[in-house]
């Protein structure tokens, strides 16, 4: 990765439009997977417990588990890509200082702690559906946050 | 490198093998391990009811595995670059390994439906290649990162 290379990516001309372009989109990635999530997942327990097992009363049927493991294996997929390179970029635009380890720790972790939970949903208990709203909303604000100060800190600082 | 880096590699260790493990997962529930699972799964099986693969039915899925395995395997291995077994042998090995068994992976299924059905082995030994080499990376990095000695 060259801008692990680059000595300041703040008046690197190239990298920074490069770095730019990307947390605009990371931006984007992360609003618009809640939107998507809200429609189609849900966001919330009611709606996801609905959709990981379906209703009864309003004749919904649940995910089956070969359904279930691909939409699990592709938000894996998904989530440990844009955590990693959002926090690269954060930890490297923020010096590495202790509040930046902090935010990019918090933010992993609890990315990894949401699909871990959902997968513990589907198979053990519908109350981990608690601890994996908490935990996505957790990451989502925190992998918001860490762009936007990428964005101030390459535009501003 | 930099303890948060350091961290971060960790984690995102622990995501691969996350990930691994839902691929075996689907592997298993989708196809089966055993020859004969496979060799339905993609010829077909008139007692099962289930229709033989098409190319470009296989070629729907193989494409955003083409880029996924590329992706995960360059992401892991340029990690070995920080580390002590940079110039090791084995790491040649690892690198090759992870890129051939990934391509087998991906495109035996191709071979099992219109050379032979004998590919259905290599469909295997590769996928199981592959899931095998990364958590070797991992542990490498794992042992670097936290300066265990061998």
């Amino acid at each position: 990765m060259k801008f692990t290379l680059v000595k300041d990516l703040r008046k690197d001309r190239v990298m920074k439009p490069i770095l730019s372009g990307f947390l605009v989109f990371t931006l984007l990635y992360l609003l618009s997977d809640i939107f998507v999530k809200q429609s189609t997942f849900g966001i919330f327990p009611h709606a996801i417990e609905t959709s990981l097992f379906g209703n009864e009363e309003e004749f919904l049927d649940g995910l089956s588990q070969a359904s279930f493991l691909e939409l699990w294996h592709v938000e894996i997929f998904f989530i440990m890509m844009i955590a990693f390179t959002t926090s690269t970029v954060y930890i490297r635009l923020s010096g590495a200082s202790k509040t930046a380890l902090l935010a990019v720790n918090i933010m992993l972790l609890t990315a990894l702690l949401s699909l871990v939970t959902l997968a513990l949903a589907y198979y053990l208990s519908p109350h981990f559906i608690y601890i994996y709203v908490s935990s996505f909303f957790i990451w989502h604000i925190v992998a918001f946050f860490c762009t936007l100060i990428s964005l101030k800190r390459l535009h501003y600082a | 490198m930099h303890k948060a880096y350091k961290i971060s590699i960790l984690i995102f260790a622990l995501f691969t093998l996350l990930l691994l493990l839902s691929g075996y997962m689907i592997f298993e529930l989708k196809i089966g391990f055993e020859a004969k699972n496979v060799l339905s799964y993609y010829m077909g099986d008139a007692k099962l009811f289930t229709p033989a693969k098409t190319n470009s039915g296989i070629l729907k899925l193989s494409l955003p595995h083409i880029f996924a395995f590329a992706l995960l395997a360059m992401v892991v291995l340029h990690f070995l670059i920080f580390t002590k077994f940079k110039y090791n042998f084995f790491v040649k090995v690892l690198i090759y390994g992870a890129f051939i068994s990934a391509f087998f992976e991906i495109f035996t299924p191709f071979l099992i439906i219109n050379v032979s059905e004998l590919f259905i082995y290599l469909k295997i030994v590769s996928f199981f290649l592959y899931i095998l080499l990364i958590p070797i990376v991992l542990s490498l990095l794992f042992v670097s990162i936290t300066q265990i000695k061998l």
